[in-house]
């Protein structure tokens, strides 16, 4: 019995002796950064936004000398990780990779009248990584060869050419909208769970068409199961280089990418956020970080803090005035 | 035939290297022991190692990462059988009679069944998708919204007849899930439903905080407030294995439950959970004593976990023949192997004969192992029921909290569980059963979702379910049973429940 007592009073003075040594390590400080970094992804693994992370958490690893541990914090869409960030402790230890979707969910908020979950200003960024243009994804049945043909059956029959999205307000569900708007048509959209969901329901049939991202759409189209019709992007994609960009075909505004950046917590001090920018220009230059992105097929587009902010103010004002024009869905 | 068997040589001299099979080994101890773990399953095993495969070959990173998949259902059946804690979604079913079996003094031949059956079952899939893979492939993309939908009110049906005791209790149980299941981000709109302004309850209650709470929290709760001290279980060396009735019971479970699992699981969505339900009532209907489900039937345990494990493996068929991810974990391997520079699409199978045919081999390898490496581990796992409930209790509860926040890293998801838990025991207490909750949460966003697809896709036409095919026929299916439940009515010949209220009086009588 007494033997029992001297054991739990050794295993209390050990625990308080671990939270000791835990919190003295946090109080000391040293040059950022002194202990692991934690880089959350809103978005569940396998995404865009996880393979990109990945990769480029082992790269920023080798600069900053500390472990870069990816955490997915998934739910609502991204909500839940990005108001994670928002929220967290702005000490550069807590960062975020997130997607273009990042700039349409408050928006979508006031649209419904609730609180936001968090504001565009809570984050400030730090680098541009990547971006891909989605790309118009029709079957290779299909009766239309080119826009022109999708455009003018549509206004034939409104509303009964259907599309599938990743969700909506999602990336798949902007981008078409984006395009219905410019062209006068009226489409009709059949959310699903994902971007694999959507391709699913394309291949199936229950669908006409999608904006997809390329990477995935190649091996359908080399297997002519789908054509693709048009691009979102400002130039072509070498990969497609037949297919023209919505803005040759004179659609001017309708412009869209999937991409991705680097965040940190608005109120971050600037000492650390000049620390991160550097290792990141550093990061995306690595062997290792260019080869995994270019297995994936997905362009590296790396962008420095004071150019990320520019393109990122331009594609949020495109992208607000696409989901202000969609509206509350039913 | 001959080409196939050509490719198979290729796939077995892949897989018979050294490096290869230790992959295959790893995969196979780490998938057992993330489906033992509550909470952690398969989608968090797979993604925690995606990036250690990094570096490795195609072959062998896709070889342990399908590892780690099928593994995780033979280990999901150990927890559900010695202490009524899903290990992963799958395993829901086998908590009944599991469960029940052990607290007979039969874990070991519960464990050594579900292990028998999942190598079968997972063997036998593996056949299927070596030779059926691509025309299967095409037959699921048939199912679309109205398929979906048509599937699951059959679904729904079977379930309501399923569970033992007052089928009032149970619809109400499911209707209490679908409601539970209702609360989240509306998918066609964007609306916050019964959020009660927590972002974190936008994706609705979650699975697995549900399932262990209902279950594994409540078991531990009952257990705790029960005044008699449960006697520490002592198995023999004998009691391990399944006597020769319990085998013969075994097979004919085992084998439906193979056929309906693959089928069932080449159909895109989370349809391995769907699988062992299906199975369960498959079994429990064309069995001659119904009424010894729920009190320890081994079939309850043969079926599902046979379904379980084909399901998992019909999912691969429309990602390796089509490229298409079906479901989450399809996702993270279509993810896997896009990070080695393989995207996965119709022309895999041919462009990539190494990776494809070396997989195919890797699974036959991989189920035999699991088997050898799970056999033994039955003595072990059954030996954990020694351990003084007053130890074994709070471990199982720290495991259950660790498991739980790792998922989603949510103090949220704790939060559900903790509720669930104390719901789980009420409802105990009251006599409800706690599967058909589970299930209706589970179901309840894959039915609304899909209905109002397919009603968008009809311009909001209901005539869309009758007139295709595969959607009319489960409709059908569905009416059937609905009418062959209503058999006992006309012919006055008591069915299955009479016997079972029978049988219940007859043991309170003494």
């Amino acid at each position: 019995m007494k033997l029992k007592r001297m054991f739990s009073v050794v295993l209390a003075m050990s625990c308080m002796g671990i939270v000791a040594l835990v919190a003295g390590q946090a109080v000391a400080a040293d040059p950022y950064p002194v202990r692991p970094i934690q880089v959350i992804v809103p978005f569940p693994p396998g995404g865009v936004a996880d393979l990109v992370a990945r990769p480029f958490a082992t790269a920023l690893e080798k600069q900053l000398k500390q472990p870069v541990v990816v955490v997915n914090k998934t739910g609502a869409g991204g909500a839940v990780g990005m108001q994670a960030l928002a929220v967290s402790k702005p000490d550069g230890y807590t960062l975020m990779v997130a997607l273009s979707s990042i700039s349409v969910m408050p928006e979508v908020d006031v649209m419904f009248n609730r609180p936001p979950v968090y504001k565009l200003n809570d984050f400030a960024p730090i680098a541009l990584l990547s971006s891909d243009p989605t790309v118009l994804v029709v079957s290779s049945k299909a009766p239309w060869k080119n826009v022109a043909d999708f455009v003018a059956d549509a206004k034939k029959r409104p509303g009964e050419i259907k599309y599938a999205s990743s969700g909506v307000y999602g990336t798949m569900h902007v981008a078409m909208e984006m395009f219905a708007h410019a062209a006068g048509i009226k489409l009709r959209h059949i959310p699903t769970g994902g971007g694999g969901p959507a391709l699913t329901a394309l291949l199936g049939g229950h669908v006409d068409a999608i904006a997809g991202g390329p990477n995935v759409s190649i091996a359908q189209i080399k297997a002519g199961n789908v054509k693709v019709l048009a691009g979102w992007g400002d130039k072509r994609i070498p990969a497609l280089s037949d297919v023209p960009t919505f803005m040759e075909l004179g659609y001017k505004d309708v412009e869209f990418y999937i991409w991705s950046g680097f965040f940190a917590p608005a109120a971050t001090p600037e000492p650390i956020i000049k620390v991160l920018r550097e290792a990141t220009a550093k990061a995306v230059q690595a062997p290792d970080f260019k080869s995994a992105m270019q297995k994936m097929e997905t362009p590296i587009a790396y962008l420095d803090a004071p150019e990320f902010r520019k393109f990122w103010d331009n594609d949020a004002n495109r992208l607000i005035k696409s989901v202000r024009n969609i509206g509350k869905v039913e | 035939m001959e080409t196939t068997f050509q490719n198979l040589v290729l796939g077995f001299s892949t897989v018979f290297t050294p490096t290869n099979m230790l992959y295959s080994l790893v995969g196979c101890l780490i998938g057992t022991m993330v489906g033992v773990l509550p909470g952690v399953g398969p989608l968090a095993g797979i993604s925690i190692l995606l990036p250690t495969t990094f570096g490795l070959d195609t072959t062998s990173a896709i070889i342990l990462l399908a590892g780690i998949y099928y593994g995780a259902m033979y280990g999901g059946s150990t927890t559900s059988i010695l202490m009524r804690i899903p290990g992963e979604a799958a395993s829901v079913m086998t908590c009944i009679d599991g469960y029940a079996m052990a607290r007979k003094g039969r874990a070991g031949p519960a464990l050594a069944i579900a292990a028998f059956g999942s190598y079968i079952a997972g063997t036998l899939s593996v056949v299927g998708l070596m030779f059926l893979a691509p025309p299967l492939a095409r037959f699921a993309l048939g199912f679309g919204p109205p398929e979906y939908v048509c599937l699951l009110i059959c679904g729904l049906v079977v379930l309501s007849y399923m569970t033992g005791g007052s089928i009032v209790k149970n619809l109400s149980m499911i209707s209490f899930g679908l409601m539970g299941g209702m609360i989240g981000i509306d998918q066609m709109s964007g609306y916050f439903r019964f959020s009660y302004g927590i972002t974190a309850l936008g994706d609705g209650i979650g699975l697995v905080p549900v399932a262990v709470g209902l279950f594994g929290i409540s078991e531990i709760l009952a257990t705790a407030g029960s005044p008699d001290i449960r006697e520490v279980l002592k198995p023999r060396f004998r009691d391990l294995l399944p006597s020769k009735q319990e085998f013969r019971d075994s097979i004919g479970p085992i084998g439906r439950g193979t056929v309906l699992g693959f089928l069932i699981g080449i159909i895109p969505g989370s349809a391995h959970i769907i699988s062992t339900f299906v199975s369960y009532a498959l079994e429990r209907k064309i069995s001659k004593h119904p009424e010894r489900f729920g009190n320890g039937a081994i079939e309850g345990v043969a079926g599902p976990e046979s379904a379980n494990n084909a399901a998992s493996e019909g999912a691969l068929v429309p990602l390796l023949a089509l490229g298409v991810p079906t479901g989450p974990v399809p996702a993270v391997l279509l993810a896997a192997l896009m990070v080695h520079g393989i995207t996965p699409g119709p022309l895999f199978i041919k462009e990539q004969p190494v990776v494809f045919w070396g997989l195919i081999a890797s699974m036959y390898i991989g189920n035999l192992m699991l088997l050898l490496l799970n056999l033994p581990m039955v003595g072990i796992f059954v030996n954990l029921l020694r351990v003084p409930y007053r130890i074994l209790y709070p471990t199982i509860l720290l495991f259950c909290v660790v498991g739980v926040y790792a998922v989603n890293s949510s103090m949220v998801d704790v939060g559900i569980m903790g509720v669930m838990g104390l719901l789980g025991y009420l409802l105990r207490k009251m006599d409800f059963e706690t599967a058909p909750l589970v299930l209706g949460v589970i179901l309840a966003p894959i039915i609304e979702f899909s209905f109002r697809q397919a009603l968008a896709m009809s311009g909001g036409s209901y005539a869309i379910f009758v007139e295709r095919p595969i959607s009319a026929f489960f409709l059908v299916l569905a009416l059937i049973m609905i009418l062959l439940g209503l058999k006992p009515l006309i012919f006055r010949k008591g069915d299955w429940r009479d016997r079972l209220n029978e049988a219940e009086k007859g043991c309170d009588a003494p």
